[in-house]
């Protein structure tokens, strides 16, 4: 909301900058912000000499533009650009916005030096009905910026929700008051007396939902003229960001912008039945707003005239009942109304409007009495009215403040900070809020009726501790707690795994989890969509996180790294009886495992490479019982399924090359694995128990095996482990050879094993039984033959 | 046996051997120490020396030098195609100004890297860690934090549905009302996660992004603790000198409020940082704790914006591009 520095100063003293200013706002948590000072280049301050019309077209202006030095021609098409007015002035070469760039040009025939801005145009605001028009102290010449920075009339706050009292000029001046110390010059329109309530015979208000409208004040005024609004008038609602339309409206708005209050101004004369009636709308019913568009209503809070709708009740009034130049009799409505039925209502029309935001955040019941009252103040001062006297007020659910008690020792506790019974009893008052001091430890209170957020003991501490300033509260540090010796941190795994990954030379990523409704469902899993999407490439969650981890080389692919190696450890998420989200470890690899050198050549990725990092991976989490075997996969040209135990804990292998196709990616092989998280992280001892080491040495030999070409050197691997041998410490397969001396599809296996005791070293004879023992297995088992 | 017969005796072995050349690096050790070690053929060659006449010992002597010669660089040859690199010849590897073998890096997120660096400040201090739903229904994430429907709180947080009354959490605030649901008071915890807001993408903001939620439970806590934690935090992650400030603000799930900013130098202005406060009491009510014994505090941070802040990024898309140009920087 923007508030304007020169109206508050009508409402309290104040003594500090602009930038000050702010600050104390700020620090009562009412966040104001200078407007942003866009830096500008090139926009100076200049003067119109002359500004007549242009030879060629009609609604151009032709001016003389002086910088202090010089005088230019200016070509300008504002209606508003007159002699003798300073004006901000782009010179040419000057920049606007990012990248709009101020030329010599010729308009209809004439050159043009430069451009005369509006508010828009420098991105001030949206201000773009005419030029900016500065005033008499601007200083030719100089530096627009600067005439900015030291006429700075407004700041912009960010409201808090808790807050609708703020959005007023009236509202911010109290705080300031309340921090300050200076008074607040502030008093509501005198309450009229009148003999005969004559209102009462010309109007009549029937409320048909008293829990959606509360409240509803209404009078007449009459032999009013519509016209201008005289310079002050127009000058302070300026500052306030709000542009004159004429009296009647201005003076709606100038309420609206002074107490916070929304009224409406209907003419009279078009409600013709006299009659004003408050419900629900009816399926079928419609209105044209004020904004000639016509709404279609459903459930919306109506105002009618007794028969169809006129005006949506807190958020815009009807086109038919509105003001014109013409109107001489007005109705004046000034309503409290539920805040969630206002809510609701513009939320289902998509409509914004201040009145709506006031009326949803909590109006004041008491400011629609007020507001009725300073509305015909300003009707008789500006518009020449005459008030019927009376006044129309349906109050058929009263809205009451109750009494609040505040304890000392709560104030203590939760502050953390000294506060002295005076300055509470003085910062609550201050606040308008009732306060009597019973006893010495216990407060009763009595909030406002425009604070609703003021409803316990804890609301009424934070105002203390606010107006007090939240930086004079010290820091301290209090455990009362003991502390825990449960487990601290489920997921100090994760970053063991992730640490491992990226030693192995992988990347880790962060994807999004959310993606399109065909990636999602690429890999034949059943997703989970939004009911509300962003857009339609993010409007499911992700069920594997392949396609992203695939995008992501794809990306890298085309700027310039194809050799990348990625994984993400994250959730997928998948829709069963329940919500599932299920942590996985997914990793891609593409390209070169090992750059070509001065020392070797590269090595490209393979499925291999992959098994070789995944085996590095568990050995490092220590997790040892984990089996690769071949299975079919959908998503996999050659796939192994990764079991530990009898559970499958997941896969690996080399992507089809379908899959990328369905994503739209082109590139050569990719491998990738996936790993269900939850049965490894179960198996990861972090606490781990040291076993002695074996002092006596290790015996190392080679067996050389032919066998048939088909058979799995992973099979022969596993028979030798299988045989039993109380002294085989390891076998591995290091050479295959295959010649055609060996015979028709054969090859030769040299497998090298490691023998070692536990209590003694080994003998010769002990070695070679053990290998005789594995001789006779394999052989027999595979048909195999051992090659001296 | 003469010199020249006993040359020929050891040629013919070393043939033998040469054709049974070993694989193995030890047993090549062991042939190596065979002909040329201190006890080796060779050695017994020399010592024969000994016996030849004065005037034979300079021809034998040479026979024997060319001869070792010729049988040292066969089994050199031999061996070194066996160790397999033939490409890594003496003088290449002499040449120290080459660069070493391509050996491939990793990296860890810096997503990750700031949350872990966060969790460990507060696991410092004695706080837990626990984790929770990112589908979460609507009690969770906004009834038990004193958000009801239709207040205009909800504008605070755009949000994802996947039911009407399930969505994707918008804060980790939910896990809050599991842990007291779930536990007896006192408690100290942190709670890490994925959040989702239905915001437009752009440089300031995506569709999720991941915070880290503290909260603390116990008898007499006060702002000031709050504050002292929270400062603590401040300047163990961005530093000592960090100025930090305080300031009034509203969050329905806490009463006071406040959030907390710091000092940004370079842009010559205050950066928000996180949001906190004293845990409202309605929501203890909600959960079932004593409101007039139990107090506590409350505070969420983003760790995008916290690691945006800590290494200058201006733009938080670069998170979830992960360009690998992007990511070795970390």
């Amino acid at each position: 909301m923007r508030v304007s520095i020169p109206w508050l100063k009508t409402l309290v003293d104040i003594k500090q900058s602009a930038a000050e200013l702010a600050d104390t706002l700020t620090m009562l948590g009412l966040e104001a912000e200078m407007p942003d000072n866009a830096s500008f280049s090139g926009i100076i301050v200049g003067k119109v000499l002359k500004a007549d019309k242009h030879p060629n077209a009609d609604r151009l202006s032709l001016c003389t533009v002086s910088d202090g030095k010089e005088e230019y021609q200016v070509v300008c098409g504002a209606p508003n650009v007159a002699a003798e007015q300073f004006i901000p002035f782009a010179t040419v070469g000057a920049v606007l916005g990012d990248d709009f760039i101020i030329k010599k040009s010729k308009i209809r025939g004439e050159v043009s030096f430069g451009m005369i801005c509006s508010e828009r145009e420098l991105g001030l605001s949206d201000e773009h009905e005419g030029i900016m028009v500065l005033n008499e102290h601007a200083k030719i010449g100089s530096d627009f910026a600067d005439y900015l920075s030291s006429n700075l009339d407004y700041l912009e706050i960010d409201l808090t929700p808790n807050r609708p009292d703020c959005m007023s000029h009236v509202g911010v001046a109290r705080e300031i008051s309340v921090k300050t110390g200076q008074e607040l010059k502030f008093t509501y329109a005198e309450k009229r007396q009148f003999k005969k309530n004559e209102v009462a015979d010309i109007l009549s208000v029937n409320i048909d939902d008293k829990n959606c409208c509360p409240r509803y004040v209404a009078g007449v005024v009459k032999n009013i003229t519509v016209g201008p609004s005289p310079d002050w008038m127009r000058e302070i609602l300026e500052t306030a960001g709000q542009r004159s339309i004429n009296n009647i409206v201005d003076i709606s708005n100038y309420v609206l912008l002074e107490m916070g209050h929304p009224t409406h101004i209907f003419d009279y004369d078009k409600v013709p039945s006299h009659t004003i009636g408050i419900r629900k709308a009816k399926k079928g019913e419609h209105v044209t707003t004020l904004d000639e568009e016509k709404r279609k209503l459903t459930d919306q809070l109506v105002i009618t005239d007794g028969k169809k709708p006129i005006a949506i009740a807190g958020v815009m009034g009807g086109l038919d009942s509105a003001v014109t130049d013409t109107t001489s009799t007005v109705l004046i409505e000034s309503a409290y109304f539920d805040p969630i039925t206002i809510r609701r209502g513009a939320k289902s029309l998509g409509m914004f409007t201040e009145a709506s935001k006031r009326f949803e955040r909590g109006a004041d019941p008491k400011g629609a009495e007020n507001a009725y009252w300073r509305v015909v103040v300003l009707l008789e001062e500006l518009a020449g009215g005459e008030w019927i006297p009376g006044i129309i007020d349906e109050y058929p659910k009263k809205i009451s403040q109750n009494s609040i008690t505040l304890t000392r020792e709560k104030i203590d506790i939760l502050s953390g900070c000294e506060l002295s019974d005076t300055f509470v009893t003085d910062t609550l008052s201050n606040l308008d809020i009732e306060v009597k001091k019973d006893g010495s430890n216990k407060w009763t209170c009595i909030p406002p009726s425009f604070r609703p957020d003021l409803e316990r003991e804890v609301d009424l501490i934070e105002e203390c501790c606010r107006v007090y300033g939240y930086d004079k509260i010290h820091s301290s540090f209090h455990y009362g707690g003991l502390y825990d010796l449960a487990e601290v941190d489920p997921e100090d795994v994760l970053s063991l795994i992730s640490n491992t990954m990226s030693g192995l030379g992988f990347r880790q990523c962060y994807l999004n989890s959310l993606t399109d409704e065909n990636t999602a469902g690429i890999l034949g899993k059943h997703s989970i969509p939004m009911k509300n999407p962003l857009s339609a490439t993010l409007s499911h969650l992700r069920t594997s996180l392949f396609p992203g981890l695939l995008q992501t080389v794809n990306y890298n692919i085309r700027n310039g790294n194809s050799n990348v190696n990625l994984f993400e450890i994250g959730k997928e998420y998948n829709s069963g009886k329940e919500y599932g989200e299920v942590y996985h470890l997914t990793g891609v690899m593409h390209g070169e495992w090992l750059n070509k050198s001065a020392h070797n050549n590269e090595q490209q990725q393979s499925i291999h490479s992959l098994k070789g990092i995944l085996e590095a991976l568990f050995k490092r989490l220590n997790v040892n019982a984990v089996e690769f075997a071949k299975a079919d996969h959908n998503h996999y040209d050659f796939g192994l399924s990764i079991s530990l135990g009898k559970t499958v804990i997941g896969n690996c292998g080399k992507l089809k090359k379908s899959l990328l196709d369905d994503l739209d990616l082109d590139m050569d092989a990719v491998f990738g694995f996936d790993i269900e998280l939850k049965p490894v992280t179960k198996e990861i001892q972090l606490v781990k128990k040291y076993a002695a080491i074996i002092p006596y040495p290790k015996v190392d030999r080679d067996m050389n095996f032919v066998l048939d070409q088909e058979i799995d050197t992973g099979d022969v691997t596993k028979a030798m482990k299988n045989t039993n041998s109380k002294i085989l410490l390891s076998v591995k397969p290091v050479d295959i050879f295959q010649h055609e001396s060996l015979g028709e599809n054969k090859k030769s296996v040299t497998f090298h094993l490691e023998f070692q005791s536990a209590v003694k070293t080994l003998e010769e004879a002990e070695i070679n039984s053990a290998m005789n023992d594995i001789t006779a297995i394999i052989t027999k088992q595979f048909d195999a033959k051992l090659r001296d | 046996m003469t010199i020249n017969e006993s040359i020929a005796s050891v040629r013919k072995s070393f043939r033998a051997d040469l054709d049974s050349f070993p694989s193995d690096q030890r047993e090549i050790e062991l042939l190596r120490s065979k002909y040329f070690g201190r006890k080796g053929l060779f050695a017994g060659l020399y010592k024969k020396l000994a016996v030849v006449s004065n005037k034979e010992k300079p021809k034998s002597g040479q026979a024997i030098n060319a001869f070792k010669i010729e049988l040292q660089s066969e089994f050199e040859e031999k061996a070194s195609l066996i160790s397999g690199d033939n490409k890594d010849t003496d003088e290449q590897s002499l040449d120290l100004s080459l660069p070493g073998f391509p050996i491939t890096n990793g990296s860890i997120h810096p997503l990750q890297q700031t949350l872990d660096e966060i969790k460990n400040i507060f696991k410092s201090v004695g706080f837990k860690v626990a984790y929770g739903p990112e589908i979460e229904d609507d009690y969770h994430n906004f009834e038990a934090l004193n958000i009801p429907k239709h207040h205009p709180a909800r504008d605070m947080q755009d949000t994802f549905f996947v039911e009407n009354d399930v969505v994707l959490r918008t804060h980790t605030s939910n896990v809050q009302i599991h842990l007291m649901e779930e536990q007896e008071p006192p408690l100290r915890y942190i709670v890490p996660g994925r959040v989702y807001r239905n915001e437009a993408v752009s440089y300031k903001s995506y569709c999720l992004f991941h915070q880290i939620e503290g909260l603390y439970v116990d008898k007499n806590v006060s702002m000031a603790d709050l504050k002292g934690i929270l400062n603590y935090f401040v300047k163990r992650f961005f530093g000592e000198g960090t100025t930090m400030r305080f300031r009034p603000s509203f969050f329905p799930f806490t009463e006071p409020s406040a959030e907390v900013d710091i000092w940004d130098d370079k842009r010559g202005k205050w950066m928000e940082i996180l949001g906190c406060g004293m845990v409202d009491p309605n929501v203890f009510d909600n959960v079932g704790y004593d409101s007039s014994i139990w107090h506590g505090y409350a505070f969420g941070m983003g760790i995008e914006r916290m690691t945006m802040l800590k290494y200058g990024i201006d733009d938080i898309r670069l998170f979830y591009q992960n360009d690998v140009r992007f990511l070795e920087q970390f």
